[in-house]
């Protein structure tokens, strides 16, 4: 460890309670997930099918929890050193911008590799099962790991160079790596089966994604392929591309470690108000609300705290909100008249899958980023105690901050509906249909709500809190579908219904009838699942609160 | 409660976090319309005071009241009553400055057509008025301090504790955050401030509180904590020529406790002692060099200021005992080199 980063990096991680938190919760995930599915008949299986199964589950796991957690530290990693001024200490030190880099680089990784470690005794155990090769299947599958996790810390840390705030940098960290991992994999799923310049980009485009070439080792490159032949050489293709975008994130960053990312001016404050006519009417044609704009004094019987959460939040201020609304609506409108006019032969049913799945997304990459702060980044910029000092009451000051982000959630909600509104139009029997999935993503929002809130009230940063909201949310939506991929095969039925009752995602496919969910009956039970769970939550943050207003 | 009594009362008040004691039987009081100015070295409790008295930490034991109100079971009343500026600002982004007052002022329940006016007033006591439109994580550590003071005096306190409020500040904004609290304290507000920056302190309290490791070790005038701390007051005898330095302190020498210190300096011919004698001892001693033939042109007490009251209570605490001794090294006589000694 000559590079002194590296130790400090590294050292100073994992000397951290929350990383001892990870490492044993990672280790005791995986162990449960090989334990879910160890055999337990006296026969031995020829095949090795069943130890394929168990194979599949372990990877997977091990995947999803790379995709949570490699992100989290690189994200924060320049941005933190940059707003505590330690940056410029550095920049102004002997080591030059590479070594800055690599050193960062490699404790990040270190981590994350310490992460692949942990997992050894379950991989052991999944290979003495028989039936995987060691290089193989493992080295295969830990190998693509190492790369993504290479991949997912380059991003990270370009993104924390230029982010302003760590919580920023954390939020377009996770929307980058959704865009890598998932979204990359959208145009081939229309494209798939077509030839032509299209669809070969789009095959080109999925292979920046570990998904395909983890599935492919796996041995279930055919989920999704509706029938079609999948195409071979993924991994490989991913290995390339994983170095590539690896080696471009690298040089972008290390290009602008240096003094420029200090040398800037305060903002002066320009007031709309104040500029010319012509300025005034462009900026009303772009902004529809003018963050520049002199703002008026709260009203007087207005809740404070919650016009105070609409002006100063870091993420999700109008402007941006009002364009992501028209781009809500716009997609929603576009898919359904895809489906109706026959451009896409999927039905409706398929359609209205990947509605609820954006949907989905949307409230699941939103609301830890507009509700994971709303505690804690009061008490990390020094807010909270004069917000105690002022004769606002606990319940005013939450209710304040929840309608804040309630009311940015219903108006996203909202833009997606006119496309449900068309399926109506179009097969007006859905109207049962529609309104449990409706119901079903409202529950699934003030849970999400619920949770990040509750959260927060637990950190003293904002950063660590959207991450574990992310995580939590991300875990019960994507984590209980590991069971469903394993469906039949190693788990039986009432296991996977079991298991996708907490899932509010795969109720919504239940409930509009996406092939592959018909078969589960998740409602009510999953209505009940998410009431209870967001009283819970809110409970916790009530009780949080309360203990935080008090004097200690 | 009638406007002599005491607007800040505290009573053996004592802060215990675990086994650590942070305050411990801190008892003092303070009239209206005047500034404390409590000071200690980091760690000394000034901050747990603070807290407590604005009702955001729980003290162990014993009671503090503000204007009459607990400290602890009227919290309502103490927001009311208390205008708190902490040691961070607490900054909120995107917000400029005027939209920032805005928020608090309606936090405390000021009427929306009120409180554009009353913004408006504080930002002009606070001489912030220039920066309205700013946003407030922008601003600079001196203009944050003067936004930070509007927004304590929004809901016209009648009592100010302010943390550490000319920290980071330049020489030019100290003085006119100085002039600041003077006018407010000139308006009727009683204030509480906590500095490092004792020159400051001194220029605008009427009374200092000394804490140390917790505990109160000195309270009063600044006179009355000289006097407290050390009891010797320093004498400096200017005389006409260099050569009777000599002479001169050994009129002095003859004249004050056998213990005391006298030291010459014939570079600056002039000799500078330490004594615990009345004015009337001091007339007798002036007649003596006199009559001895020696020149005096000068004859006065050197004032100790706080920084030294602070040095020699601090110093005492950490068990060196120098109460009698010179109180800073380069500052008054008995700080000077003893080199000249003759």
């Amino acid at each position: 460890m000559s590079n002194p980063i590296v130790q400090r990096e590294l050292l100073g991680l994992l000397r951290t309670r929350r990383a001892l938190v990870l490492q044993v919760g990672f280790a005791a995930a995986l162990a449960l997930l090989v334990v879910l599915r160890w055999p337990t008949d006296a026969r031995v299986e020829l095949s090795g099918a069943q130890s394929r199964q168990v194979f599949r589950l372990f990877g997977y796991g091990l995947l999803a929890g790379l995709i949570v957690l490699a992100p989290a530290f690189p994200a924060t990693s320049v941005v933190r050193e940059k707003r505590s001024g330690t940056l410029a200490l550095l920049l102004n030190s002997d080591l030059g911008p590479w070594s800055i880099y690599f050193g960062k680089l490699a404790a990040m990784l270190g981590f994350v590799l310490l992460l692949l470690v942990i997992s050894f005794p379950s991989a052991a155990a999944c290979y003495a099962t028989g039936g995987i090769s060691l290089w193989g299947d493992l080295g295969t599958l830990y190998g693509l790991l190492v790369l993504a996790a290479l991949q997912y810390t380059a991003l990270g840390l370009l993104v924390s160079s230029y982010a302003g705030s760590s919580d920023a940098a954390l939020r377009i960290t996770y929307a980058a790596v959704l865009f890598l991992s998932v979204v990359t994999l959208g145009p081939h799923l229309f494209l798939q089966g077509n030839s032509g310049l299209y669809p070969e980009l789009a095959e080109q485009l999925r292979c920046l994604s570990p998904i395909p070439a983890v599935m492919e080792t796996l041995g279930q490159m055919d989920v999704g392929s509706h029938g079609f032949p999948a195409a071979g050489g993924v991994a490989r293709r991913y290995a390339l591309w994983a170095s590539v975008t690896t080696a471009l994130g690298a040089l972008a960053t290390i290009g602008r470690l240096n003094y420029r990312m200090l040398d800037r001016a305060r903002p002066q404050g320009k007031i709309t108000d104040e500029r010319s006519g012509a300025v005034r009417f462009l900026r009303r044609l772009m902004y529809l609300v003018d963050p520049q704009r002199r703002k008026a004094a709260i009203g007087t019987f207005t809740n404070p705290v919650m016009v105070k959460e609409f002006r100063s939040r870091r993420f999700g201020r109008f402007h941006w909100i009002l364009r992501l609304v028209a781009a809500c609506a716009l997609v929603s409108l576009l898919l359904t008249y895809a489906a109706t006019v026959g451009t896409l032969d999927w039905g409706v049913e398929t359609i209205g899958g990947i509605m609820v799945l954006l949907q989905v997304a949307l409230i699941v990459l939103l609301t830890p980023s507009l509700a994971a702060g709303l505690i804690s980044s009061e008490l990390e910029g020094g807010g909270w105690d004069l917000l105690r000092m002022t004769p606002l009451r606990t319940d005013s000051i939450l209710f304040g901050k929840l309608a804040s982000v309630t009311s940015t959630l219903v108006l996203i909600l909202f833009a997606t509906l006119p496309g449900y509104l068309v399926m109506l139009w179009i097969r007006p029997e859905m109207w049962g249909q529609i309104s449990h999935v409706l119901i079903g993503l409202a529950l699934l929002a003030v849970f999400a709500l619920m949770l990040s809130a509750a959260v927060s009230s637990f950190f003293r940063r904002t950063a660590p809190a959207t991450t574990t909201a992310y995580a939590l949310l991300v875990g019960l939506c994507a984590g209980t579908m590991l069971v469903w991929l394993g469906r039949d095969a190693p788990f039986g039925h009432a296991a996977v219904e079991t298991a996708l009752k907490t899932n509010p995602l795969a109720t919504a496919l239940s409930v509009i009838e996406t092939p592959g969910f018909t078969d589960y009956e998740l409602v009510p039970a999953n209505w009940w699942f998410m009431g209870w769970a967001s009283a819970l939550c809110l409970l916790i943050l009530l009780v949080q609160t309360w203990r935080l207003t008090r004097p200690r | 409660m009638s406007q002599n009594d005491p607007v800040v009362v505290i009573r053996d008040l004592t802060k215990r976090y675990g086994r650590f004691t942070a305050l411990e039987g801190l008892t003092l009081s303070l009239d209206r319309g005047r500034i404390l100015g409590l000071i200690g070295p980091n760690g000394a409790g000034k901050t747990t005071t603070i807290r407590i008295l604005v009702g955001l930490a729980r003290p162990t034991s014993g009671s503090a009241t503000i204007a009459g109100a607990d400290c602890l079971r009227e919290a309502r009343a103490i927001k009311r009553l208390v205008g708190y500026m902490p040691d961070s600002f607490g900054s909120y982004d995107n917000m400029r400055v005027r939209e920032y007052l805005d928020f608090f002022g309606a936090a405390f329940r000021i009427a929306r057509s009120a409180r554009i006016r009353r913004v408006a007033e504080v930002m002009d006591v606070a001489g912030a008025t220039y920066m309205q439109d700013r946003y407030v994580e922008s601003l600079s550590f001196g203009m944050k301090q003067r936004v930070a003071i509007a927004r304590t005096l929004l809901h016209d306190p009648q009592v100010l504790i302010l943390d550490e409020p000319a920290s980071g500040l330049d020489p030019q904004a100290r003085i006119e955050m100085r002039e600041i609290l003077l006018r407010l304290a000139e308006s009727g507000k009683t204030l509480i401030v906590t500095s490092h920056i004792l020159p400051e302190l001194s220029r605008i309290c009427d009374q200092v509180a000394i804490l140390t490791r917790g505990r109160l070790r000195a309270f009063g005038t600044l006179e009355e904590i000289t006097r407290q701390i050390s009891p010797q007051r320093t004498i400096e005898v200017q005389l006409a020529a260099p050569d009777q330095v000599a002479q001169a302190a050994a009129v002095v020498r003859g004249a004050v406790e056998p213990d005391s210190e006298v030291a010459g300096s014939e570079a600056e011919s002039l000799v500078r002692f330490r004594t615990a004698k009345s004015e009337a001892e001091l007339g007798g001693l002036l007649a003596q060099l006199v009559a001895a033939g020696v020149a005096v042109t000068q004859y006065r007490e050197l004032q100790s200021d706080l920084e030294d009251a602070f040095l020699s209570v601090t110093r005492q605490d950490a068990g060196t005992n120098h109460l009698h001794a010179p109180a800073t090294a380069g500052r008054g006589a008995a700080g000077r080199p003893s080199g000249d000694d003759s």
